[in-house]
């Protein structure tokens, strides 16, 4: 049974152009053994060959104006960056009441949704730790984020929130549900901190800021590319806007 | 080379991958246009070491999945009478016509998973290795859904050949 499956494989690697030279030899001499091997073979070059002669005809159309208007328009304005959304949406949750939380567009993967709930509980263990926050030290930025950038699989920079009052403590490498998450620690004079949880669940899609709440803690989520972002501290809303604010245009800047 | 120009290069091919996933023009423009205004937005996380097309081809399939769910607007499947109503019109002379839109025809009656695999390989030829990371999943997963996908593309073009093909000829 197994070897049949390889057989089968073999054949369509084969078909598709995946072999090497040698390897092609062998399959060539199953084919000119096996009929059947050979028809199969047979049977997928012709379902390319209707496959192109159903779909070909797409290359020769004119561009529709639509697509090349798209191409030349720079920005796409349609589309409002999560950060607007969610100033749209705080807009709308002071004056109009919406629940907890807010979502444009896209659905809220639950990666991130879980996202934020992670945070919160990684802030609420590790903030109240006095002498082992975190386990390399702010003072070796440079090493930290070659370090976790390469643990999570996504290149980011470690955010500089000097000009909100913030001093990077360092940062931990914590397993998540999605895989390896960067937890990086900040505090300010009086000694409040705030965590910054990264993750790259494995999509690329852009999606609303989420508020989250439990008791006294905050968290600020959304996924912008490759990277799902996890804000999280004790504070009130509009303090933690602030700062979710400010690592959102550090991480893309 | 200027960003926008390559996406202009790949542009019908990028068409093509959408008509033939979607099985509907004006959606496949739609989810075109969509995949080209957030390339441009998202230029900074492309990889240049990777081929431009399998990183279009990745944020357009996620975006038509990400519209089905949203919309749950699924492929028109046609009925089996109308297919072959539709056939019985047309004239012997148009054989190879009718048999590339059979073949369409039978990609929207496979899976999504079956027909998005067989439309990049069988369509647009790309690696596997390509594919594994179009559509998130190993090689070896790739290889039993191409596997499963060509049989059934198989038995429904044959299925064809006795309803239509064979009537007409």
């Amino acid at each position: 049974m197994t070897n049949e499956h390889m057989n089968e494989w073999a054949l369509h690697a084969y078909a598709d152009g995946e072999l090497s030279a040698e390897q092609r030899a062998e399959v060539e001499a199953l084919m000119a053994r096996d009929p059947e091997a050979a028809r199969k073979v047979a049977d997928w070059k012709r379902q390319r060959e209707l496959l192109k002669a159903a779909f070909g005809g797409v290359l020769d159309e004119p561009v529709p104006q639509q697509l090349a208007a798209a191409l030349r328009e720079r920005t796409a304005p349609s589309r409002l960056s999560p950060w607007l959304a969610m100033v749209a949406a705080m807009l709308l949750l002071l004056f109009g009441g919406l629940g907890g939380w807010f979502l444009k567009g896209e659905t809220a993967p639950t990666a991130v949704a879980d996202l934020g709930q992670q945070a919160l509980e990684a802030h609420s263990v590790f903030a109240v730790e006095v002498r082992h926050p975190v386990e390399v030290p702010g003072t070796e930025k440079a090493h930290l984020q070659a370090w976790l950038s390469k643990r999570v699989g996504t290149a980011f920079t470690v955010p500089d929130l000097s000009v909100q009052g913030y001093a990077l403590l360092g940062g931990r490498l914590l397993s998540g549900d999605e895989g390896p998450a960067a937890m990086l620690m900040y505090e300010d004079k009086s000694g409040q901190r705030l965590s910054v949880l990264l993750t790259s669940p494995g999509s690329d899609i852009e999606t609303a800021l989420k508020v989250q709440e439990s008791g006294k803690l905050i968290a600020c989520t959304w996924q912008d590319g490759l990277l799902a972002v996890a804000v999280a501290g004790e504070m009130g809303r509009d303090p933690m806007l602030v700062l979710a604010k400010a690592v959102y245009e550090k991480l893309e800047g | 080379m200027d960003f926008r120009r390559q996406l202009s290069a790949e542009l019908p091919v990028l068409r093509r991958f959408a008509r033939a996933l979607t099985g509907d023009p004006a959606l496949a423009d739609d989810l075109v246009q969509d995949c080209l205004e957030r390339a441009m937005l998202k230029t900074h996380l492309y990889d240049p070491s990777r081929p431009l097309r399998a990183w279009l081809f990745t944020m357009l399939r996620n975006l038509h999945i990400s519209g089905m769910r949203r919309s749950s607007r699924a492929t028109v499947v046609k009925t089996v009478d109308d297919l072959i109503d539709g056939e019985g019109s047309v004239p012997p002379e148009q054989e190879n016509r009718l048999a590339a839109g059979s073949v369409s025809e039978a990609l929207n009656r496979l899976s999504s998973q079956h027909r998005e695999v067989i439309v990049l390989v069988g369509l647009e030829e790309m690696s596997y290795r390509d594919v594994s990371e179009i559509l998130g999943v190993p090689v070896g997963t790739i290889m039993s859904r191409l596997s499963r996908a060509r049989e059934q593309m198989r038995q429904l073009l044959e299925d064809r050949g006795h309803t239509g093909l064979r009537r007409v000829k």
